[in-house]
C-alpha cells in the first residue's frame, strides 16, 4: 500500500526548515512556515477562549458533536490521504489529525469531558498540543479527498478549516497569507498581489495589443462598464502570471459578444478566508458583492481558480442574502455553455500534443465542475488522455488549502504534498497538463520542475486562446489597419 | 439459574432495550435539532440533496468505495457488519421471543444461513481485532474501546453459537445462555453512549457536513468583541 513513500533523502529535504533557530525560540513555535510575531504567553488559555468564541457564534458545535459520536477510528482515510501516502507518518492520518482538535473539544467543551478531566486532572490543552496542531493542520492541503473514504462521513477538511481558524485567532497563521489578506482588506490596492489600478490598466492594454497582433481581432478587457452581464474576478495573480489565461477568456467573450467587465474598484477573486478564517472569508465576499453592485452587474464571474470559485459560489448565498444573492458563474461553466451553444469555434488542428486535465479539488470534490472542461478539451485536443483517479476522486496537486502561497514550504509541497500527483502525471505521459486554477498551476509548475517532469502546465483558456477561430466579421484586415491602437 | 434466566430474558431485556431505544432517540433528536437550528440560521437554503443522497447511499452500500480503493480490511469490516445486523434481527429463536412476549414476528433465517452468518461474523470480528493489532495505522488510531467493542460483540455471537449448535450439559447451556443475554443487554445499554451510535447517526453525516459549511453571517463583530479584538488589524 505504501509503495509511494518518499525516501530518506526526500524526507530530510521536505522537512528541513528555512527558519532561524532564534525565531523559533522567540515565537516558541517550531513549524516550517513563517508566522508574524505574536503573543506567546498563555497560549492554551487564549486558544480555548478563541475556540469558545467561535463555537458560540457558529454551527461548528453541531459538527464536532456529531463527528465525536460517530468516529470509528477505522483508518480507512489513511489510504486516500496523499500526505500520509507520501510520508507514512502516522501523524498524517486524517482521522488522527482531526482527533487533535476533537480531543480538545471533548475535554474542554463537553460535560462528559470536563467531568472526566476533573477526576483524572489530565488531558489539559498544553503548548505542546498547540504546536502539534499548528504543524498538523498546515501539513494538510484541505483537499477533502479523505471525506470520500470515511465510512462515517466525517469531513476532515472542515476540521482542518476550523482548527486553522482558531489558531489564526491566537496569531498562528502563515505570514504569507496574512500579509496578502491585509493588503486586500486594508491596503491601498485592495488586492492580494498589491497590483495598483494604473498597473492593471497598463497590463491589460498591453495584452490587448498583443492579442490584436496575434489574432487580428480587437479583443477588449472592458473596464468599469456598468450594467454588464458579468463582473469578472480572477485570482489577481493572473494579471501578473497568467496572461494567456486572461487572453483566452477575453477571446471567448470577443467571440460570444456577451457583456463583461472588470471593476477597477475591486478585482481580486482570491479569498484566503477559505483557508484560515470565516471572518476574513465573509469580508472578502462582501467586497466582491459590493463591486458587482457598484457596477450594477447581473452576475459574478470567477476566473480560472478553484478556491475563488468555490468560495464565491458557496458563500455568496451564505453571506449575502440566500436566494437574493448575486448569482455566481465560473468561467469554466460559461465557456462550456458558449461552446455547447455553438458560439465558440475551436480549431482541432492546433493542439497536437498529448493533453491531460487536472481536476482542482474545489471544483471536483463536490462534483460541481468535472465534465464541462473535459468536453471542451476533447473537442479540439485530438490527443487527450485521462489520468486516474479523476473527477471527485482526483488527487490534489499538493498545494491546496492555501499552502501553495507559502513559499518557504516549497520543498515540502513538491516532495510530500505533490508526490502522488507527480507520479500520476508521469504515468499519464502528457505533454500538456491543463489545470484551470491559479493555485494548482503554481504548485504544479513547481512540482514538475522539482521532480524533473517534462510537462507544460497551462490553464484551459490558454489552449482555447491558441485554438479559437473567430468569425470573419471580427477579423480586421491588417494591411489597412496595421495596429489596433490607431483605430481606437 | 432458572429465575436468573427468566429475569434476564424478561424485565432486564425490556429495560435494556428501552434504554437503548430512548438513548438512540435522544442522540438522534440532538443531532436533528442542531441541524434544524443551523438550517434556520442560514439564509442559504440550498441543499445539494442529490449529492447528499448519493453519498449516503454509498455509505450503506460501499461498493463504489471498494471499487476505487480495494482494501481487505474494508471488505472484512463490511462482511462483519452484515452478520452483525442480520443475525440478531432475523434469528428464529429471537423472533420466537418477540412473538411470545409482544406477539409480533417476521421472516427468519434458515438454520444453515444462521450458522454460516454467525460463523462468518465471529471470524470477521476476530480478523478485525487482529487487524487493529497489526495494521500500523489502525493500531495507532485504536482506543481501548475499539478493541473492547470487538470483544464484547463477540461474546453473544460465540455463546449463541454454542447454545444453538453444540451439545452441552444443561448447566453449561444455561450458563452460556445467561452470558449470551447479559452481554447482549450490556451492548444495548452502551450503544447510545459509544461509537456504535453511528448505527443511527452516520446517515446524517452528509447533511451535518453540508450545514456546517454554511457559516452564520455577520459573526465578525461578535467574535472580535468577545476576543477583545475590535479595530485590530487583519
Ligand atoms: S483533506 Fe486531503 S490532505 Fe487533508 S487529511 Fe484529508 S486527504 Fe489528507
Amino acid at each position: 500500500m505504501r509503495t509511494n513513500q518518499i525516501n530518506n533523502e526526500e524526507r530530510i529535504k521536505a522537512f528541513k526548515t528555512a527558519k532561524k533557530s532564534e525565531v523559533i525560540e522567540r515565537q516558541k513555535l517550531n513549524v516550517r512556515y513563517h508566522v508574524e510575531d505574536f503573543d506567546v504567553n498563555d497560549r492554551p488559555r487564549r486558544f480555548l477562549e478563541a475556540f469558545a468564541a467561535i463555537l458560540k457564534h457558529s454551527n461548528y458545535r453541531m459538527a464536532l458533536d456529531h463527528y465525536s459520536r460517530v468516529a470509528a477510528r477505522c483508518s480507512h482515510c489513511a489510504t486516500t490521504c496523499q500526505i500520509y501516502q507520501a510520508t507514512g507518518n502516522t501523524e498524517d492520518i486524517p482521522c488522527h489529525r482531526s482527533e487533535l482538535l476533537l480531543d480538545v473539544y471533548r475535554r474542554h467543551f463537553t460535560l462528559g469531558g470536563m467531568f472526566k478531566g476533573r477526576i483524572s486532572s489530565s488531558g489539559y490543552l498544553t503548548d505542546e498540543k498547540i504546536q502539534e496542531m499548528a504543524e498538523a493542520y498546515w501539513n494538510c492541503t484541505a483537499c477533502r479527498r479523505c471525506v470520500l473514504e470515511c465510512p462515517m462521513g466525517i469531513d476532515h477538511g472542515l476540521i482542518t478549516h476550523l482548527a486553522r481558524y482558531i489558531l489564526s485567532e491566537i496569531g498562528i497563521v502563515p505570514r504569507a497569507l496574512v500579509i496578502s489578506t491585509r493588503e486586500q482588506l486594508e491596503g491601498a490596492s485592495r488586492n492580494t498581489s498589491a497590483v495598483p489600478v494604473p498597473a492593471l490598466k497598463d497590463t491589460l492594454e498591453f495584452l490587448e495589443d498583443d492579442m490584436f497582433e496575434e489574432k487580428s481581432v480587437k479583443i477588449k478587457f472592458p473596464l468599469d462598464v456598468k450594467e454588464s452581464e458579468f463582473v469578472f474576478f480572477p485570482a489577481v495573480s493572473d494579471f501578473l502570471m497568467e496572461a494567456e489565461t486572461l487572453m483566452g477568456i477575453a477571446a471567448v467573450f470577443a467571440a460570444t459578444g456577451d457583456k463583461w467587465t472588470i471593476g477597477t474598484g475591486y478585482f481580486d477573486g482570491i479569498n484566503y478566508g477559505l483557508f484560515y478564517s470565516d471572518r476574513i472569508l465573509e469580508r472578502v465576499i462582501h467586497n466582491v458583492d459590493d463591486e458587482t453592485k457598484r457596477l450594477n452587474g447581473d452576475k459574478i464571474l470567477i476566473g480560472e481558480c478553484g478556491h475563488a470559485s468555490r468560495t464565491a459560489k458557496n458563500f455568496m448565498p451564505v453571506f449575502c442574502g440566500g436566494k437574493e444573492a448575486t448569482p455566481v458563474v465560473s468561467i469554466l461553466e460559461y465557456t462550456h455553455k458558449a461552446w455547447k451553444e455553438g458560439r465558440l469555434k475551436l480549431n482541432p488542428e492546433v493542439i497536437t500534443q498529448k493533453v491531460a486535465y487536472h481536476d482542482p479539488c474545489n471544483f471536483a470534490r463536490n462534483r460541481w465542475i468535472v465534465n464541462q472542461p473535459r468536453e471542451v478539451l476533447k473537442s479540439f485536443c485530438k490527443n487527450y488522455v485521462e489520468m486516474t483517479p479523476t473527477g471527485e476522486n482526483n488527487i490534489c496537486c499538493g498545494g491546496g488549502g492555501g499552502t501553495v502561497s507559502i513559499d518557504e514550504i516549497r520543498p515540502y509541497r513538491t516532495t510530500v504534498g505533490g508526490k502522488l500527483k507527480a507520479d500520476q502525471i508521469r504515468k499519464s505521459g502528457c505533454d500538456i497538463l491543463v489545470a484551470p486554477c491559479a493555485n494548482c498551476k503554481k504548485q504544479l509548475r513547481e512540482l514538475v520542475e522539482d521532480q524533473g517532469i517534462n510537462c507544460q502546465i497551462v490553464g484551459l483558456h490558454d489552449l482555447i486562446y491558441k485554438a479559437i477561430v473567430f468569425d470573419e466579421s471580427l477579423v480586421v484586415k491588417k494591411e489597412k489597419n496595421p495596429t489596433g491602437k490607431e483605430e481606437n | 439459574m432458572e429465575t436468573l434466566l427468566n429475569f434476564a430474558r424478561g424485565p432486564l431485556f425490556r429495560l435494556c432495550f428501552a434504554l437503548m431505544v430512548l438513548g438512540l432517540i435522544r442522540i438522534l433528536f440532538l443531532d436533528v435539532w442542531a441541524a434544524l437550528k443551523a438550517f434556520r440560521k442560514t439564509d442559504d437554503k440550498r441543499m445539494p440533496w442529490k449529492l447528499i443522497f448519493s453519498r449516503t447511499w454509498e455509505w450503506i452500500f460501499p461498493f463504489k468505495r471498494l471499487k476505487n480503493n480495494f482494501q481487505l480490511y474494508s471488505v472484512i469490516s463490511i462482511l462483519f457488519h452484515i452478520g452483525l445486523i442480520i443475525v440478531p434481527i432475523f434469528l428464529f429463536a429471537h423472533i420466537q421471543l418477540w412473538k411470545e412476549s409482544v406477539g409480533i414476528s417476521w421472516i427468519s433465517l434458515s438454520y444453515s444461513w444462521a450458522f454460516w452468518l454467525t460463523t462468518g461474523t465471529i471470524i470477521f470480528a476476530v480478523s478485525m481485532f487482529i487487524g487493529r493489532l497489526v495494521i500500523k495505522q489502525t493500531k495507532l488510531l485504536s482506543r481501548k474501546q475499539d478493541y473492547l467493542w470487538l470483544l464484547l460483540l463477540l461474546i453473544p455471537f460465540v455463546t449463541g453459537f454454542v447454545c444453538a449448535n453444540l451439545t452441552v450439559s444443561p448447566a453449561t447451556y444455561h450458563f452460556f445462555m445467561l452470558v449470551h443475554m447479559l452481554s447482549g443487554e450490556l451492548i444495548f445499554v452502551l450503544i447510545p453512549f459509544s461509537k456504535i451510535a453511528h448505527c443511527v447517526l452516520a446517515p446524517l453525516s452528509q447533511v451535518i457536513s453540508v450545514l456546517a459549511w454554511k457559516f452564520p453571517p455577520m459573526t465578525d463583530d461578535d467574535i472580535c468583541t468577545t476576543l477583545n479584538k475590535k479595530g485590530a488589524k487583519v
